[in-house]
């Protein structure tokens, strides 16, 4: 277990500690405001959706800053998105209906994504409820300020070395995320974005979320990537020791665009993080074998097995990926 | 043996097997191994401190004579199965130098170093990159992604400009 920044207030004097704590109390019997995790979760997910803002992201993993400019608008319950890089090439991202398209404009290409599953919060399941209470320390702490606004500070403080820690900072009033923290169990951070500026309720008409390339020019190469559709149903795949806290909440078949057959899915989650495990033919080519040191959240661990290859990828440690993977069996 | 030094510089190594896995740095082909990876990691992270040196030496010993770098005999150990640990020790290599590049977006440049330094006879293996549609697939369960709207696109932005080696020209 690692020093989680917010454990700093536990050695202050007993009096010190306690003002969060009664503030905490008074903050209770506001109905506006998240009593546990899953009703924060669920909050904050749906102000990202609902308000129209514009603001300055700053985007740091590693010691990799990025900068990027971002317009959300709702238009009759209708989401528009525009993601500017500040920084170097003026890439952009932006999500309208139906899709979501990457333009790269310094190599000339753009990737196309359909719309899925964006800022829709998975419902969790009662088992993935119970994960967030027994493996999570939730604590609130009010009276923060991000990008110039008043805000809560939201802690998940991992109780054991399965799963990293979360920091989030949300808008006091409409519960907007202003800010992300992951965090390892030695307390280093891994990835992180906040709003160093950002206005809420601006006002935004649809040309502002506008792709600045709203023809493909002819010279680029157009991506398509796919998630396929699934079909749950039982695989013969089973993980024989699954990590503490984690349960399977999705078991099926996925087609995806160029593979005949289907892969496997099966996904696991503690409740905030999800880890899937991806099992396909073992194929003809060579395949990138082993634990992938991922930088910025997402561990990616693929083994050999009889006559498959497997992925597994989550935001989790990579002893968390590695127990699921080297767990592995055929029923 | 390359998973465990990937550990080690992870930070991620039970403390139980650390005596074990120094030990086996002596090993001329774990420490290249070792060397290699940390290229790579600092040239993805912009902080090539070792420089382009240590790289081609290592190229230059993948490239040289099986035997000079052939590990103590064993009953096992012929010069096919060195072949293909070194292959493998390639493909480990490239298979970081991608999925940093596909999975976080490092610029081209710095993925342009890494190439270089992942070139070292690449051409023995075909790596293939953790596919865009998995990860796609991936973050649809994840509530921390999905609080966080905007999260997986700031990834994007910063991002490589190819996502899947075998595509590229």
């Amino acid at each position: 277990m690692g020093v989680f920044p917010v454990r700093a207030g536990r050695r202050r004097s007993p009096i010190v500690a306690l003002a969060p704590a009664a503030l905490l109390a008074l903050i209770a019997v506001t109905p506006a405001r998240a009593a546990d995790a899953t009703q924060w979760l669920t909050r904050v997910a749906q102000a990202a959706r609902q308000y129209n803002y514009i603001g300055t992201i700053v985007y740091q993993r590693g010691n990799r800053v990025e900068t990027s400019r971002i317009i959300h608008l709702n238009q009759d319950g209708k989401e528009f998105e525009k993601l500017v890089s500040l920084d170097g090439p003026a890439r952009e991202v932006v999500r309208g209906q139906g899709e979501v398209r990457f333009f790269y404009p310094d190599a000339k290409l753009v990737r196309v994504e359909p719309r899925t599953f964006r800022n829709v919060f998975p419902s969790l399941s009662p088992e993935q409820q119970k994960s967030l209470k027994e493996y999570y320390n939730f604590k609130v702490v009010p009276g923060e300020r991000v990008g110039g606004i008043a805000a809560d500070s939201v802690v998940f403080e991992p109780k054991d070395g399965l799963r990293y820690g979360h920091r989030f900072w949300s808008d006091a009033t409409t519960g907007l995320l202003l800010k992300a923290r992951m965090v390892n169990e030695r307390g280093d951070v891994i990835e992180q974005f906040a709003f160093t500026d950002i206005q809420v309720n601006a006002k935004v008409d649809k040309a502002m979320v506008e792709p600045s390339w709203p023809v493909v020019p002819s010279d680029w190469t157009v991506k398509e990537t796919s998630a396929g559709d699934v079909a749950p149903h039982a695989t013969g795949w089973v993980v024989t020791r699954v990590p503490p806290g984690f349960t399977k909440i999705m078991e099926g078949y996925r087609k995806l665009r160029g593979r005949q057959e289907p892969v496997v899915h099966l996904v696991f989650s503690d409740g905030l993080v999800a880890v899937s495990v991806f099992i396909e033919p073992f194929p003809a080519a060579a395949v990138p074998l082993g634990m992938q040191s991922a930088r910025g959240g997402l561990n990616i661990y693929s083994l050999k097995l009889e006559d498959s290859v497997v992925t597994i990828m989550g935001e989790a440690p990579g002893a968390t990926i590695r127990q699921i993977g080297n767990s592995l069996a055929r029923r | 043996m390359n998973e465990n030094i990937s550990r080690l510089m992870d930070g991620e190594l039970d403390p139980g097997e650390l005596d074990n896995v120094c030990a086996g740095l002596r090993r001329p082909d774990a420490m290249a191994t070792w060397t290699c990876y940390h290229v790579i990691g600092e040239t993805l992270r912009g902080t090539p401190t070792l420089a382009a040196s240590p790289a081609q030496r290592f190229a230059v010993r993948l490239a040289a004579e099986p035997t000079v770098l052939a590990p103590r005999p064993r009953p096992v150990s012929n010069a096919a199965t060195w072949a293909f640990a070194a292959a493998a020790t390639v493909a480990a290599i490239t298979v970081v130098g991608w999925t940093a590049m596909s999975v976080l977006g490092d610029p081209p440049t710095a993925v342009a170093k890494a190439g270089e330094a992942t070139a070292i006879s690449a051409s023995r293996v075909r790596p293939s990159a953790v596919s865009p549609d998995f990860l796609l697939a991936h973050q649809e369960y994840s509530p921390a992604a999905a609080i966080q709207g905007v999260g997986p696109y700031l990834r994007a932005v910063g991002t490589q400009v190819s996502d899947d080696p075998a595509e590229r020209p």
